[in-house]
């Protein structure tokens, strides 16, 4: 039975984190709302897990950005200054926060994923000179903060805030922000997986196999070639995070439609 | 200046090798636990092993960073990257005392 589990978890990892793989997006955002609403885990629990899996995932990505020079170090561990201290606030607020307000935050930060979609699909990537001046450093820090806190309370990477953080504050080339946010995903949420592995609210049974899927499916689904057009498959991405978005609403409300009855 | 690119990009080559290893080392230990877990209790520990290496892999990294910046001795960098290793272990001494609460 526990078995049966384990192999259905790792199959989900694999799925989510191969269509991310294909579209270039990190699928650690799909982990929680599986977890909590399709295996009916408790959320601290599926938050734990996540993380783990969003260390996994980064870590396996980031080699070829390094060999490539993408990767803007400097820049990266003195952000890093920010999320891991914005993760550690956030190890202490999930102890406070009830479950019900951690579902609406979630549901949020869907939709600002969903919305961030259509606005990539619109316009062009806008190529920016290559010789990068590094601006407002101290709006950046604060951004980072606050992805770090957002990291460690949901167990999301935060690509999602910092790629944009870096875009907006410190007038990065796309690329650079998008190696650079993902070299930092990893300190952030090791930060935030240290102290809930250390409280024992790692559940090995949860994490392992969700871990070892998502690194088989990103490194699956950056290789694979599918016949369905980027744009669909990017239009059905943003249907399912504002599915999953109106689903984690409903479940802070502890109205629940999909999954077994209780 | 084109020194210091030369020596920065070693230590992108460096970490490179460090997390492709390390990623391919501990999902190796996920994978042999999930497997042993079929015919033995010991399964589990050891998959447990592999998660703790995953979360280590990162401090690792950061650990990497701060040596290689000592050497040569840029020290502001070396600085930063001492704070984050410190917020690192603050993070894991709070919560293993939260643990024991």
């Amino acid at each position: 039975m526990q078995i049966g589990m384990e192999s259905w978890l790792f199959v989900a990892a694999l799925g989510t984190s191969m269509l991310g793989g294909v579209l270039g997006m990190a699928s650690g955002i799909f982990i929680v709302p599986i977890l909590t609403m399709f295996a009916r885990i408790d959320i601290h629990t599926a938050v734990g897990a996540s993380l783990v899996s969003v260390i996994a995932c980064s870590c396996a990505s980031a080699a070829p950005f390094l060999k490539e020079r993408l990767t803007d170090i400097r820049l990266a561990i003195l952000l890093e200054t920010a999320t891991t201290a914005g993760a550690l606030c956030g190890v202490f607020l999930a102890g406070l926060i009830p479950a019900k307000y951690l579902f609406f935050l979630f549901a949020f930060i869907l939709l600002l994923s969903a919305q961030q979609m259509l606005a990539r699909r619109r316009e062009a990537a806008p190529q920016r000179d290559v010789s990068h001046p590094v601006r407002r450093v101290p709006l950046g820090m604060t951004l980072m903060y606050g992805a770090g806190l957002i990291s460690a309370l949901l167990g999301i990477g935060s690509g999602v805030l910092k790629i944009p953080a870096m875009d907006t504050a410190l007038r990065l080339p796309i690329k650079v922000s998008s190696a650079t946010s993902n070299f930092m995903i990893g300190v952030t949420a090791a930060a935030s997986a240290a102290a809930y592995f250390a409280r024992g609210e790692i559940i090995t049974a949860v994490a392992a196999p969700i871990a070892l899927g998502s690194v088989a499916g990103a490194v699956l689904g950056a290789r694979i070639l599918i016949a369905v057009p980027a744009q669909r498959l990017r239009l059905m991405f943003i249907g399912i995070l504002v599915m999953l978005a109106a689903q984690m609403m409903l479940a802070a409300f502890g109205i629940q439609l999909i999954g077994p009855a209780s | 200046m084109s020194q210091d690119r030369a020596l920065s990009g070693r230590l992108e080559q460096l970490l490179a090798g460090l997390l492709h290893h390390g990623t391919l080392g501990a999902c190796a230990v996920v994978a042999a636990g999930l497997a042993l877990a079929f015919w033995s209790t010991e399964g589990m520990r050891v998959a447990t092993a592999g998660i703790a290496l995953f979360i280590l892999l990162p401090v690792v990294r950061v650990g990497v960073m701060l040596v290689f910046f000592l050497r040569v001795r840029d020290h502001r960098y070396a600085a930063i990257a001492a704070l984050v290793l410190l917020i690192l272990s603050i993070s894991f001494l709070v919560g293993a005392r939260w643990g024991q609460a």
